[in-house]
């Protein structure tokens, strides 16, 4: 029982204190992040508690995690394609272990276990490369067969009958779910305690370039001076590029999700089926959670679609027969952007001062952690971490692409 | 035989049987809540004969395990959710009972009865809104235990391992006009759009058309029309209405872009679409915020009407009606006029604002009623045993020194409705708080959507269907069926008598809830707003309240008002969270419908397992992987001749002058020059020079070209290249797919000219017909496409022929090739033959970032065409030089095979493993006796042939060499035999 929860206990009719507080808008910043969600609310808390930079503030066009933050399905994992990309992400998984303690907040971190299925000997190969390339980067990842399978998922069915049959799977035993709103709470909290000004319903409609450097942001409430931006808006990051006059390689497209009603718990692990284009996780509340691959058009739209809940439904009952009178309770979607390599874009841009935190496609989320903690270094000290230099931008002309589909695309 | 005085005992709440019910009183069937057994009428719901039972307390709430009863009555509140059978949440209200049925209460430990989970709520001051936020934080260690504990108390009904998988299926209709809601404003519209003559749909989720008309007073307005209000009146209309479809018990879920409506009829999935939509979807009633207001016995009005009239049940015999507009009065005089004991009327308004009609007639039968008055608390444990109420002082303050306690045993509440509006908002349709009203209503609607009746905010019988036909007209002309009716764009509106209450909560000292599926209380919602989730869907998010089984429903109003009130601001400034399909609560086996996704066979597949085939999963087909021992088939393809089904290749035909620029563009390498009769190999890249996919293609004649593709990948460049021929680059081409009109075998190996000669008249001497040419040929009488191919290095030729001949042309060669030694071999040999040869899979030895510089196809790429997909990549490739190469190895010990996938390592100082490369493709080759494989490497140990390298196998290393070329006939002179 935490103090915290006693004091409200006992404090009869005074308020709990504020999460976050309202600020007007400051005419000037050291550093301006555009964009609420969990990427920039995390950044911003490491400036402030690691370098000590404070005077910065994140700008929110909506409320704080109104976009991807809140929309994906909240599976963390590591067990990634390319050692670049699995030391990346395994950094990630450090930093979520140890952070309901880091911000004081539940982020409700369950690492209970994630099993990417294979139904081909196709795939039991690409699961087989995954997992040695985990183990030599020192992730514990490996293969597995149906026997255990099913001991770790009786309701999947290990049959030699369905239309895809399970011949093994990547088991990642470190992987799991989040509560992801309260992993962009619990930064938004530490960062307003140590004084970053957090700004909701604040758009940015323009941004001011001289002789090639970024030195203001506009808004719907008013001009902001600063040196320093950081584009972490994720499904909306090629509308702010635009605003410098940068293109990217990036292309927007939703990517949907569904849950249904609460069930009391039966699926411990998370299960992932990249020829099935699904993933299904049970909550603690006890709701399946569940998504697919992207949509196959560009879009802005988070209307959701039929044709979405209509395969969703056919490919989850393939791999849980018993399940055909579990009731969804709604589905949603969100946008992502989605780079070429399956990889993110971190840090430098042509325009100085103007940084990005973008081409999250499908796997943003779960790198939030430690994409504010290095974006938050390479601001303070100038120079790119080890860790995301893998990801600049200009790994595109260089050719040095980064090469995650394989591991990213219905891998979340 | 059964006296009317059993019944009575079983079912103590029925009251005399009267016209309008829906139950079968002559039959009497059986069923068990809880393990005890229980008397129901057909027609009765689950809820309804337990309610008939004297049943009062149905669930436990999800947090706090409380008591819970029936509320709503109209499948919307989660209150009656219970387990039958293998099927979890299930709405106990609309669920019809059935003899023999086994309910379960859901979640509750050991019994619904006495829930020890109900202890919990002891612990309440400790548990406030995201409790679970602010504890068990530390120690960490013990956060999993937590989490189990958590994770185990919460859940509502269970999903058995082995309920068997059910029959669903789904339903294409197309239509003028949908009706969603069969109230009276329902059906005028759509008698109205039939008449017009348009083709009408018309959903209602009950089992009967009528709406509220089934179990209310028809509210009259003081302006009489001449329009029947009469139910079966409007219901014989429709039964006489040719243009109308009537699909009762089926709730509409959801709109979708286009006009694209989806709804659902128990098993059966409905897919709709239609020209315009009238919304006819009524009104959720407002449940009120109280103390205790959770505590069984405490419903709704419509829930109470709903069960007196439907199914003869009363569930209280003293009755305490709170209301704050007609319709508690309505209520009042109907259960009145019936007989039951009306306790008290609490109205929350002056006595000189009450019109209702009955009002002189309930006051002169003695009914006591409480003007300015309001409800403070409902008394009891687990079922109301009475009120408690006060008086409203001039401020419309509380005045807690008139509190009063009334004896009853069942509170019904009745202050006013939250429109049922999510179809007209997920088209598009836009809404604004009428603070008149009290209510959030539609205030625009996209271009042919209507929204009528109590789901505009229209109560009056008459003027819901003086309304309904207009919107049905237009609805009608929208589909262009006559004319629009424009004075219903400038209706001036109804003058409504009805007025919902925005008191939506008395504040007391007990619970209050605000959100049922969630336990939120209205305390919670003002602690969440305190600390910081003060925006709507913040506090949804927060408190969770709006994201349990009602979907809001119950709800999301009386938080809209919570969250204004708390902000000091408006209800409008507030704002609604997004409506989000279903609608209602769907199966997953309802959207699943049948399983469209087959097994793929091919034609010959029974011959292969009458061969005792070892058949395996490739792509979306049953192949055989071998037929007993694969590496003496793959012996007997290099010595004598084999014939493998690869049927399951994509065949794509493409006719038209436009094929050769489509070629041009799709592949990287070059078309124009390609004679008819001849064959290329093909290469097709994404935007980002990746390989996609592999395969030949033929020139057969003038404009007409043969492609064909990956078995794997066959669906993908179909859509691929429908993708182009849509987005501009379909001028003259006629693309059409052939993979299941055509099957194919490939007859391979140095005695395959023999086996063929023997069943065709066709010349297939290699001068006649060299390598890489296609011919039409009849094999064993059918007319055939020949293409001098292979993938094994051997002599061979892929025979493509019509899929209905297809057993017999391989039966055929089969029998020619018996002779010359002929097997059947599988994919198995076949990959250990294309691997000795050293061609590649692609999506095996390529992936997501392999281009055809590195992957050893620079030759194909030809750079000088004008334009082709993934050219600008390819050029910054070629410029660059490949990094990493896909190249050949043999190893150096001869029995070990490494499996595919492992990666190649170079040990670092510190002990750690550096990965440069990996393995792709491995077998032992029978013809050469050593294991060979293919893997990517850095360029500039892939360029040196023989340069050994290190693979990590199981923790080991072992090492291999590079080796360049192919590994079995490396100038290709077997193939041009």
């Amino acid at each position: 029982m935490s103090i915290q929860l006693i004091r409200q206990a006992f404090s009869g009719d005074r308020p709990p204190p504020k999460m976050w507080r309202s600020h007007e808008l400051k005419e000037q910043y050291d550093v301006v992040i555009i964009g609420g969600g969990a990427h920039g609310l995390a950044c911003a808390y490491y400036l402030a508690k690691e370098h000590g930079i404070t005077n910065v503030a994140v700008l929110e066009k909506s409320y704080i995690g109104a976009g991807g933050s809140g929309r994906n399905t909240a599976i963390i994992r590591s067990n990634y394609l390319t050692p670049e990309g699995v030391r990346f992400y395994d950094e990630s998984v450090k930093l979520y272990e140890q952070l309901s303690a880091e911000l004081n907040f539940n982020v409700m971190f369950s690492q209970r276990g994630h099993l990417t299925l294979a139904h081909t000997d196709g795939g039991v190969n690409t699961m087989r490369r995954r997992a040695e390339v985990n183990q030599i980067e020192g992730v514990n990842s490996r293969l597995i067969f149906p026997d255990e399978i099913k001991s770790l998922c009786p309701y999947l069915d290990v049959s030699d009958h369905p239309r895809y049959p399970i011949l093994a799977a990547l088991y990642h035993p470190p992987g799991g779910i989040i509560r992801h709103d309260a992993v962009v709470w619990g930064y938004a909290h530490q960062a307003d305690v140590r004084g970053i000004h957090i700004h909701q319903n604040t758009a940015v409609t323009g941004i001011e370039v001289q002789d090639g450097k970024a030195t203001g942001v506009e808004t719907t409430r008013g001009c902001i001076k600063t040196g320093t931006v950081l584009n972490a808006t994720a499904g909306w990051a090629s509308t702010i590029t635009t605003m410098v006059g940068l293109q990217l390689p990036l292309i927007t497209i939703p990517l949907q999700a569904c849950v249904t009603e609460p069930l009391k718990p039966f699926l411990d692990v998370v299960v992932v089926s990249g020829s099935l284009h699904v993933y299904i996780s049970q909550t603690d509340r006890g709701e399946l959670v569940m998504g697919a691959s992207v949509d196959p058009f560009s879009s802005y739209s988070m209307a959701g679609s039929l044709t979405f809940l209509e395969g969703i439904a056919g490919h989850v009952l393939e791999l849980f027969p018993s399940l055909s009178h579990v009731r969804i309770l709604r589905q949603w979607a969100g946008i992502c952007e989605m780079p070429p390599d399956y990889s993110p874009i971190m840090g430098f841009t042509p325009v100085d001062g103007f940084l990005i935190d973008v081409g999250w496609g499908t796997y943003g989320f779960k790198a939030s952690p430690i994409a504010g903690k290095t974006l938050a270094e390479l601001i303070a000290t100038g120079k790119t971490p080890t860790l995301i230099a893998p990801f600049r931008l200009s790994r595109f002309e260089e050719n040095n692409l980064v090469g995650e589909k394989g591991a990213a695309a219905v891998g979340h | 035989m059964r006296t009317e005085q059993d019944t009575l005992t079983i079912m103590p709440n029925r009251l005399q049987a009267k016209q309008g019910e829906v139950i079968d009183r002559s039959t009497t069937i059986r069923f068990t809540f809880d393990g005890r057994e229980y008397s129901a009428h057909p027609g009765d719901t689950v809820a309804s004969a337990l309610t008939a039972a004297g049943v009062k307390v149905l669930s436990r709430s999800f947090k706090y395990h409380r008591p819970r009863g029936l509320l709503c009555c109209a499948g919307h509140c989660p209150n009656c959710l219970v387990q039958i059978g293998d099927e979890p949440n299930v709405r106990a209200c609309t669920r019809p009972v059935e003899a023999g049925m086994e309910v379960q209460a859901q979640n509750v430990w050991p019994s619904l009865k006495r829930d020890l989970l109900s202890l919990t709520e002891l612990g309440s001051r400790f548990m406030p809104v995201g409790f679970y936020y602010k504890t068990f934080i530390r120690p960490q260690k013990l956060w999993p235990l937590y989490e189990h504990t958590l994770r185990h108390a919460a859940g509502l009904g269970e999903a058995h391992i082995d309920t068997p998988p059910g029959e669903f299926d789904k339903q294409y209709l197309h239509t003028d006009v949908v009706v969603a809601g069969g109230g009276p404003a329902g059906i005028s519209a759509a008698l109205t759009a039939a008449e017009a003559g348009a083709q009408v749909l018309l959903f209602d989720e009950n089992p009967t058309l009528g709406g509220h008309l089934r179990f209310t007073i028809p509210l009259e307005s003081p302006s009489s029309t001449e329009v029947s209000k009469d139910s079966p009146e409007l219901l014989e209309a429709v039964n006489q209405q040719p243009n109308i479809t009537v699909f009762t018990d089926t709730s509409v879920l959801g709109w979708y872009q286009d006009n694209w409506l989806c709804a659902v009829k128990g098993t059966r999935l409905l897919k709709i679409r239609t020209k315009s939509m009238v919304v006819a979807t009524g009104a959720y009633e407002m449940p009120l915020i109280f103390d205790n207001n959770d505590l069984p016995g405490v419903m709704l009005g419509g829930a109470v009407q709903r069960l007196v009239h439907l199914f003869g049940v009363l569930p209280g015999k003293q009755v305490v009606i709170v209301t704050a507009n007609e319709d508690g009065w309505d209520l009042a005089a109907d259960l009145h006029s019936l007989g039951v004991n009306v306790a008290a009327i609490v109205d929350e308004r002056e006595p000189n604002a009450c019109a209702s009609p009955y009002r002189d007639g309930l006051v002169n039968a003695g009914v006591p009623v409480f003007y300015r008055h309001i409800i403070l608390e409902a008394i009891g444990s687990s079922a109301v045993r009475g009120v408690m109420i006060a008086r409203l002082d001039e401020h419309s303050k509380i005045s807690r020194v008139t509190t009063q306690s009334l004896q009853c045993d069942l509170i019904v509440t009745s202050i006013g409705w939250t429109p049922a509006t999510e179809l007209a908002y997920m088209a598009g349709g836009k809404s604004e708080y009428n603070s008149d009203r009290a209510e959030i209503l539609p205030v625009s609607t996209p271009p042919g959507i209507y929204v009528v009746g109590r789901a505009a905010g229209i109560h009056v019988v008459d003027s819901q269907i003086t309304e309904a036909q207009q919107a049905g007209s237009n609805a009608a002309a929208f589909a262009g069926f006559g004319e629009f009716d424009e004075a219903a764009a400038q209706s001036p509106g109804v003058i409504e008598p009805r007025r919902t209450s925005d008191r939506v909560c008395v504040p007391g000292n007990k619970k209050r809830f605000v959100c049922y599926c969630e336990d939120v209380t209205d305390q919670d919602v003002e602690t969440a707003i305190a600390e910081g989730y003060d925006s709507i869907e913040l506090l949804k998010r927060y408190s969770t309240i709006s994201m349990g089984p009602c979907q809001g429903a119950m709800c999301s109003m009386n938080t809209i008002h919570l969250c204004a009130r708390a902000n000091g601001s408006t209800v409008q400034e507030t704002g609604t969270t997004t409506a989000r399909p279903p609608i209602t609560p769907v199966t997953l086996g309802a959207l699943a419908g049948q399983n469209m996704e087959p097994v793929q066979i091919t034609p010959i597949h029974q011959w292969h397992l009458d061969h005792s085939a070892d058949m395996m999963v490739a792509g979306l087909w049953l192949r055989p992987n071998h037929y007993g021992n694969p590496v003496a088939e793959a012996l007997c393809v290099r010595n004598r001749v084999g014939l493998i089904d690869v049927s399951p290749l994509g065949k794509l035909q493409l006719t038209g002058p436009g094929v050769p620029e489509l070629l041009e563009r799709i592949y990287i390498n070059q078309w124009r020059n390609l004679r008819a009769g001849r064959v290329r190999y093909g290469v097709m890249c994404n935007d980002e020079g990746v390989v996609l996919n592999d395969g030949v293609c033929a020139h057969l004649r003038d404009d007409t070209w043969y492609m064909t593709t990956t078995s794997t990948g066959a669906t993908t460049v179909f859509e691929w290249l429908q993708w182009w021929l849509q987005s501009g680059w379909g001028e003259g081409v006629h693309l059409t797919d052939l993979t299941d009109n055509y099957s194919a075998f490939n007859v391979a190996g140095p005695q395959s000219r023999a086996v063929l000669e023997k069943l065709t008249d066709r010349n297939l001497a290699n001068k006649a017909f060299p390598y890489m040419r296609i011919r039409s040929a009849r094999i064993a009488g059918v007319l055939c496409r020949l293409l001098r191919i292979g993938f094994t290095g051997e002599l061979s030729y892929e025979v493509h022929c019509p899929s209905g001949y297809a057993v017999h042309v391989w039966e055929a060669l089969m029998d020619a090739g018996r002779e010359f030694g002929i097997a059947p071999f599988g994919v198995e040999a076949q990959r250990i033959l294309r691997l000795e040869k050293g061609h590649i899979i692609v999506g095996q030895d390529t992936d997501a970032m392999s281009d055809p510089l590195s992957a050893n196809m620079a030759w194909a790429v030809k750079l000088d065409k004008p334009d082709f997909l993934g050219k600008p990549s390819l050029m910054r490739i070629f410029a660059e030089g490949p990094k990493q190469l896909l190249v050949g190895f043999k190893m150096v010990e001869p029995d070990v095979v490494p499996a595919e996938g492992l990666q190649i390592v170079v040990p670092e100082m510190d002990g750690q493993l550096e990965i440069i490369g990996w393995v792709t493709s491995s077998r032992f080759s029978p013809t050469l006796e050593e294991v060979i494989g293919l893997c990517w490497l850095p360029t500039e140990i892939a360029s040196q042939n023989g340069t050994s390298f290190s693979i990590r196998m199981d923790g080991h290393i072992a090492e291999a060499r590079v080796h360049h070329g192919a590994f079995y006939d490396p100038d290709g002179e077997r193939l041009r035999m």
